[in-house]
């Protein structure tokens, strides 16, 4: 059933510099044109979000690293703090300075030199300013000394002018005292949570994340670089696999919450990993059971880039090596893994930069507590950087906005430190033939 | 084919059939291959030349779907056996490839390689020792001696190509498999790597693969001529192509098809 032949006809030559050709040529010049204009403009855009989100967080978050003090003339003797100096050696030195009244002994002393309102100036934690000079430098229990203890929240809000009438003029008065110091808040990188915004660090935090990375990366890593292997390179090509396959691209696109029930339902509930804080089992919150949680969710990641790496080495190579007598697992770990580690680092440093900025799965498994120490090792309660910026932003007083800020800048530069390492893995393993 | 054979063959095949799922590649192809020889592999694209090359030194293995059945041996033994132990297999068979593949490593790494993972050099300066006589004997020592620590993949192709016979000598086979290996290479480069065969030939039992004739002709002492996974004809160079047996070989010599 075929259409008869149409007669061939004549074809006319090509006509270049006819009209209809000058137009066609025109429009692809502005098709062309249209769709840079429109690329750069995508890039711009992006920029300048980008540049108004790190200008915020700047703005906001600096005030976070600095701190407000105020010099506080005190004479603890005279004040009538009732403590004997060999008291300040023991390891009961804290209890006994708080027993003795030490926190009151402060607030007097600051109402005598800023006036009666001169307690509400003081940050609450003022007292343990005091405490720590006083264990440093004993002889300050006999003498009349100056003591550099933080400001209140909203002494400090009321200097940036941003505060209540009457606390704007008790900083005016102290302005005028001399009695007022702005500097780098070193106490910020170095404590933990606080219920005092001027008392919060972010050390806590931080170093519970990085707890928890090392425990996501020391599974995640190995299992999924492991698993890419077997996957590419020695598992028959079968229905089981292309099962298993199918399952790690689903397992990579589960919402990181459900993550979060299954560490929460398998590693708290059925295998009771935490739920006894005393006893062989360890306690929830842990960097260990958040560590595990967060691995489970990046392995789908790290396998697909894994896979795609390995599988971009070409044959030739695995031929080349198997030609001359190599065994498959010398093929794999002298040959393919060199030539795919660049692209098995990019993935795992996505997977890994995902899970530092992860919270919803965190907060299932109980690091959302309020922990005022640091964590000292992996089963120790912590909580991480996005949790705290989470908890922060949660927090009614003022102080905490910009402590907020300053946190989530602490996060950017642990991302950006983490990406840095990659770029530098990654030039190193590629320059190295 | 008597039993006791006074001189016995390096390398023989009997009966040798290759399929890659349904489709047969090779069939039941029978030849044998001796030291001091060069054997020629020719034949139509397509002709499972390669297929069946690649047979002599169970390459085929890393293909999931290849089949193989008959019998192979190196020095009498069957090396589809569960006995033959596969990596020594390759490191006494050697084999260059069609595309030049070096590593991705230094000269002197590509070339060291094979020694090392073979342990064969007892020290440093052993395996030095042998990275420079490999080298020398593929021709390529006295371009790259100054330069040993540069990237293989920065030579030329030729150069690729004699670095990768060097690495495949470097583990002192027995058989050298060559697989089309001046294919990808100019006609100086090509020239370089004949030469080269010669100066090989009588070291190592040489079988190379080519589709081209001319090449078959002046390197080879023995001739084998493929069509449609079949032996048509095989025996002395010369015969082949002065006075080929089967009507098929004189259709393909003289360029009817292929």
């Amino acid at each position: 059933m075929s259409k008869p032949a149409a007669p061939p006809s004549e074809r006319r030559p090509t006509d270049w510099k006819g009209a209809a050709m000058q137009k066609r040529i025109r429009r692809r010049y502005a098709a062309e044109r249209r769709f840079r204009v429109l690329g750069a403009g995508a890039v711009i855009l992006s920029a300048a979000f980008l540049g108004f989100l790190l200008l915020t967080m700047v703005a906001q978050g600096w005030r976070g690293f600095t701190v407000t003090e105020l010099a506080l003339p005190i004479d603890l003797r005279a004040d009538g703090l009732k403590i004997e100096r060999r008291q300040l050696a023991t390891p009961a030195a804290d209890l006994a300075l708080a027993s003795a009244g030490l926190e009151d002994v402060v607030q007097n002393a600051a109402v005598r030199a800023f006036g009666p309102e001169g307690d509400g100036y003081l940050a609450p934690s003022a007292w343990l300013a005091v405490r720590t000079a006083v264990k440093r430098d004993p002889s300050l229990l006999e003498r009349r000394a100056t003591v550099y203890v933080p400001a209140a929240t909203g002494f400090d809000q009321a200097l940036a002018g941003e505060g209540d009438p009457a606390m704007e003029a008790g900083v005016a008065r102290l302005q005028k005292l001399g009695a007022i110091s702005r500097g780098f808040n070193w106490a910020f990188l170095r404590e933990s949570d606080s219920t005092d915004p001027v008392a919060v660090g972010i050390w806590g935090a931080l170093k519970g994340s990085l707890l928890t990375m090392a425990i996501t990366f020391l599974i995640a890593f190995p299992v999924g670089v492991l698993s890419a292997i077997y996957l590419e390179e020695y598992a028959p090509k079968n229905r089981w696999t292309d099962l298993i396959e199918v399952s790690i691209n689903n397992l990579a696109a589960v919402p990181s919450i459900i993550f979060g029930l299954l560490g929460l339902a398998v590693f708290l509930g059925t295998w009771q990993i935490g739920g006894h804080v005393y006893g062989p089992m360890l306690p929830r919150s842990a960097p260990l059971v958040g560590g595990v949680t967060l691995a489970l969710m990046i392995m789908p990641v790290i396998v697909i880039a894994s896979r795609n790496a390995i599988k971009g080495v070409p044959p030739s190579i695995r031929d080349a090596a198997l030609g001359i007598g190599a065994s498959p697992i010398q093929v794999v770990f002298h040959h393919v893994l060199p030539l795919a580690m660049p692209g098995i680092l990019t993935g795992t440093i996505i997977g890994m930069a995902r899970a530092l900025g992860e919270t919803a799965p965190l907060l299932l498994i109980g690091m959302r507590a309020f922990i005022v120490t640091a964590p000292g090792g992996f089963t120790d309660p912590s909580t991480v950087l996005p949790v705290q910026i989470f908890l922060w932003s949660d927090e009614v007083s003022r102080g905490f906005v910009e402590k907020t800020s300053a946190a989530i800048l602490v996060l950017l530069a642990v991302l950006l430190a983490m990406n840095g390492l990659a770029i530098y893995l990654r030039n190193k393993f590629e320059t190295r033939w | 084919m008597t039993v006791a054979s006074p001189a016995p063959h390096k390398m023989s095949a009997r009966g040798v059939s290759v399929s890659y799922g349904d489709k047969q590649a090779v069939k039941d192809v029978s030849i044998d291959v001796d030291m001091d020889k060069v054997t020629a592999f020719i034949g139509p694209s397509g002709c499972g030349k390669s297929t069946f090359l690649r047979t002599f030194n169970r390459m085929n293995d890393t293909i999931a779907s290849a089949r193989v059945t008959g019998e192979i041996t190196l020095d009498g033994e069957d090396i589809y056996s569960p006995d033959m132990d596969v990596v020594q297999l390759r490191a006494r068979v050697g084999m260059v490839f069609q595309k030049p593949n070096p590593f991705p490593k230094s000269i002197f790494e590509n070339v060291a390689y094979g020694p090392r993972i073979h342990g064969l050099a007892s020290s440093k300066t052993d395996l030095e020792g042998i990275v420079e006589r490999s080298l020398k004997r593929a021709g390529l020592w006295d371009e790259v001696k100054d330069r040993l620590s540069d990237s293989g993949t920065a030579l030329s192709g030729g150069q690729q190509q004699r670095l990768c016979i060097a690495r495949a000598i470097a583990v002192d086979p027995e058989v050298i498999l060559m697989d089309e290996p001046a294919s990808a290479l100019d006609p100086i480069a090509t020239a370089k790597i004949e030469e080269l065969i010669h100066e090989l030939r009588g070291r190592y039992a040489i079988v190379i693969v080519t589709h081209n004739m001319q090449q078959a002709a002046r390197v080879s002492q023995r001739t084998a001529f493929f069509h449609l996974g079949q032996l048509v004809e095989y025996g002395e160079t010369d015969n082949i192509f002065t006075a080929p047996r089967e009507e098929r070989t004189k259709d393909y010599i003289t360029g009817r098809y292929g």
